[in-house]
């Protein structure tokens, strides 16, 4: 019953701990101008994690935002002499179509949506392919600046990309906690039955979290090509797992229904803190996807709600 | 019931007319071009050196598919292979280079031990989704992560060459046109067959697959059986891993990459349902075929390479919505 009680603030606790414990082990750490660079760091993995929140909050699972992410690094470098700024607006778009797919495939079309949204990403891969010409495509550095610039620049010693990331996460937030959307979105991840017992179009709460998923995937794959000035059939490989640690480590169950976005931000913030040990570790980078490996394997086992399972994939 | 035949004859039906789609295209252009040519006869694609050169490229993949085919058989899902791929191929390389590094010395047993390996991470993979009671595709996603970065952190990236030519051999010794690794691929397709249908592990796992609480109920031990499966399937990304290794003569971190689509892929398309109980190895087979007849024959007549993916992804829905029968599905995740 306790562990019942204390399930919910696991992931701060984790966080505390973590920090306090690297914190001793290299006071360094502490330095407020240092962990501000940490976190400026780890936005575009939080904008994907966020995403993914809202997949993993239904119950779903989207395994296509690295791919996406990787087709808007191409997609962003190829148009940005064409559309300027506008490109992201085209992006993200280009991220929710992609996701309203996986969507509709998953609901309408009955494909678990593990399969579908590795098939919409092998689609998104093909069109990266096709845009670069499967080479690495770097961008105007003029240009990138001129309409980008903002992204990366510095107020009165804060980074701009760490406010872009508050701002998006603040975001989905409210959509979470304060529109009938997000209460939808709490009803079917609880239980689809009786969200659909209570009228709600579940099909449609569905397909948009998965639209919303494609879009903040997007939007990562923008800050990613701005930040490394360029695009890449495989320039974002690796944020997969991270995106995932980063929810389940945030205690938002694969099964769905609890946790969300604040919880996906504390993830995050653990994962970075992990990543920073290893660096004071002096622990291999080579080894950062083995012990993220684990580290996602012992978080599900944490979070996961048993008596949820008989409406999850086998 | 007519229904039912076609959904079973469907795959197969499928990669007939593949193969006999692609000469057309070839006759096309020739024809344009205004040169003689009898269709098949001529053809480039429909020949027994591309034949060869389809199965070679298949075998890897083949084998992958075959492990993965157990566990969907089952309900479950395996996405461990690009993990378990990789760090079998390293730790057999490794192991081959260690013991001598030709076939004919004690480095043999490097065969038996990348089998164990992969053996030992499907068991792990199938305890914690039994013990734990965690879906199966999370488990061997996160399995999978950690095979490819226990291989990163065994090579630190670089690569590993196998140029023993005994060993090669699988390759470059051919009989009726066929390398060996062809033959030996098909051994363990008959291998596969007949754990399938012939042995009590493999009846068990149709009956998990076509209702797990009927087979508990039935007196099986049912999460007994789920282990041994992912460890069995573990043996097959084992073997895939051989089979790579023996086709470019390299292990890598790399070596996995691209097994998990391709093996789910051939398993949808050849007709084995994803919600378990239908389909099965021969299956796979069909359905590995029209994967890589349909990435060969792209070459052939001349399409993109970019293509691909983008196509073998529209194909694995359409496999899954057309092997789906809606009635007995409520919800999907």
């Amino acid at each position: 019953m306790t562990h019942e009680i204390l399930r919910p603030h696991f992931p701060w606790i984790t966080l505390v701990a973590l920090i306090v414990i690297v914190g001793i082990a290299n006071p360094a750490f502490f330095s407020v101008s240092g962990f501000v660079i940490l976190m400026a760091d780890v936005i575009p993995l939080l904008i994907m994690a966020i995403g993914m929140t809202f997949a993993i909050y239904i119950g779903g699972i989207d395994l296509s935002i690295q791919q996406l992410a990787n087709m808007v690094t191409v997609m962003t470098t190829v148009y940005l002499a064409q559309f300027g700024i506008s490109v992201a607006l085209l992006v993200v778009l280009v991220g929710g179509l992609f996701g309203i797919i996986s969507g509709f495939v998953t609901t309408r079309l009955y494909v678990p949506s593990f399969v579908s949204t590795l098939a919409i990403g092998f689609i998104a891969l093909s069109i990266a392919k096709w845009l670069s010409n499967q080479r690495a495509l770097f961008m105007d550095a003029t240009l990138r600046d001129a309409h980008f610039g903002w992204m990366f620049g510095n107020t009165m010693g804060v980074p701009h990309e760490l406010v872009i990331g508050l701002l998006l996460a603040f975001f989905a937030w409210l959509l979470q906690t304060r529109t009938p959307f997000g209460r939808a979105l709490k009803a079917v991840g609880s239980g689809e039955l009786a969200a659909v017992a209570s009228g709600i179009d579940v099909d449609r709460v569905k397909i948009f979290a998965f639209g919303l998923s494609g879009m903040f995937a997007a939007f990562a794959g923008l800050m990613f090509s701005v930040k490394l000035s360029g695009g890449d059939a495989q320039l974002a490989n690796g944020f997969l797992l991270l995106a995932i640690v980063a929810v389940l480590v945030g205690g938002t169950p694969l099964t769905g229904g609890v946790g969300g976005i604040i919880n996906t931000v504390i993830g995050t913030l653990i994962v970075m803190v992990i990543r920073a040990a290893m660096v004071y570790l002096e622990i291999d980078a080579t080894q950062q996807q083995m012990i993220f490996g684990i580290v996602l394997i012992v978080a599900i086992a944490l979070t996961i709600d048993r008596s949820k399972l008989r409406s999850v994939v086998k | 019931m007519i229904r039912d035949i076609i959904v079973k004859w469907a795959p197969l039906l499928v990669l007939v007319f593949l193969v006999l789609l692609f000469p057309i295209f070839e006759w096309l252009e020739d024809f344009r071009a205004g040169k003689d040519h009898i269709y098949l006869l001529d053809s480039r694609f429909f020949s027994v050196r591309n034949a060869s050169r389809i199965a070679v490229a298949a075998t890897p993949g083949l084998m992958v598919a075959i492990g993965v085919t157990f566990i969907i058989i089952m309900g479950s899902i395996d996405l461990s292979m690009e993990g378990s791929v990789s760090i079998s191929a390293v730790i057999f390389a490794f192991a081959f280079l260690a013991l001598g590094g030709t076939l004919l010395s004690w480095a043999w047993l490097a065969i038996p031990a990348a089998m164990l390996v992969g053996a030992g991470i499907g068991f792990v993979n199938g305890l914690v989704h039994v013990v734990f009671r965690i879906p199966s595709f999370m488990v061997s996603l996160a399995m999978g992560f950690v095979g490819t970065g226990l291989a990163l952190v065994l090579t630190g990236g670089d690569r590993i060459r196998i140029e023993d030519e005994v060993f090669r051999s699988l390759l470059t010794v051919r009989w009726l046109n066929f390398p060996i690794m062809c033959y030996v691929a098909l051994l363990a397709l008959l291998v596969a067959w007949f754990i399938q249908s012939h042995t009590t592990l493999g009846r068990n796992f149709y009956a998990i697959g076509g209702g797990e609480e009927l087979a508990q109920a039935s007196g099986l031990n049912v999460a007994r059986i789920r282990v041994l499966g992912f460890a069995l399937a573990g043996v097959f990304f084992a073997l895939g891993a051989l089979m790579a290794v023996g086709r470019i003569g390299i292990a890598e971190t790399a070596t996995g990459n691209n097994f998990m689509f391709i093996s789910i892929a051939a398993v949808v398309v050849g007709g084995t349902a994803l919600w378990g109980g239908i389909g099965g190895i021969p299956n796979t087979l069909v359905g590995i075929l029209i994967v890589y007849v349909i990435t060969n024959g792209m070459v052939v007549i001349g399409l993109p390479s970019w293509l691909q993916d983008g196509v073998l992804g529209v194909l694995v829905i359409t496999a899954v919505v057309l092997s789906t029968s809606r009635k007995s599905i409520s919800f999907v995740k």
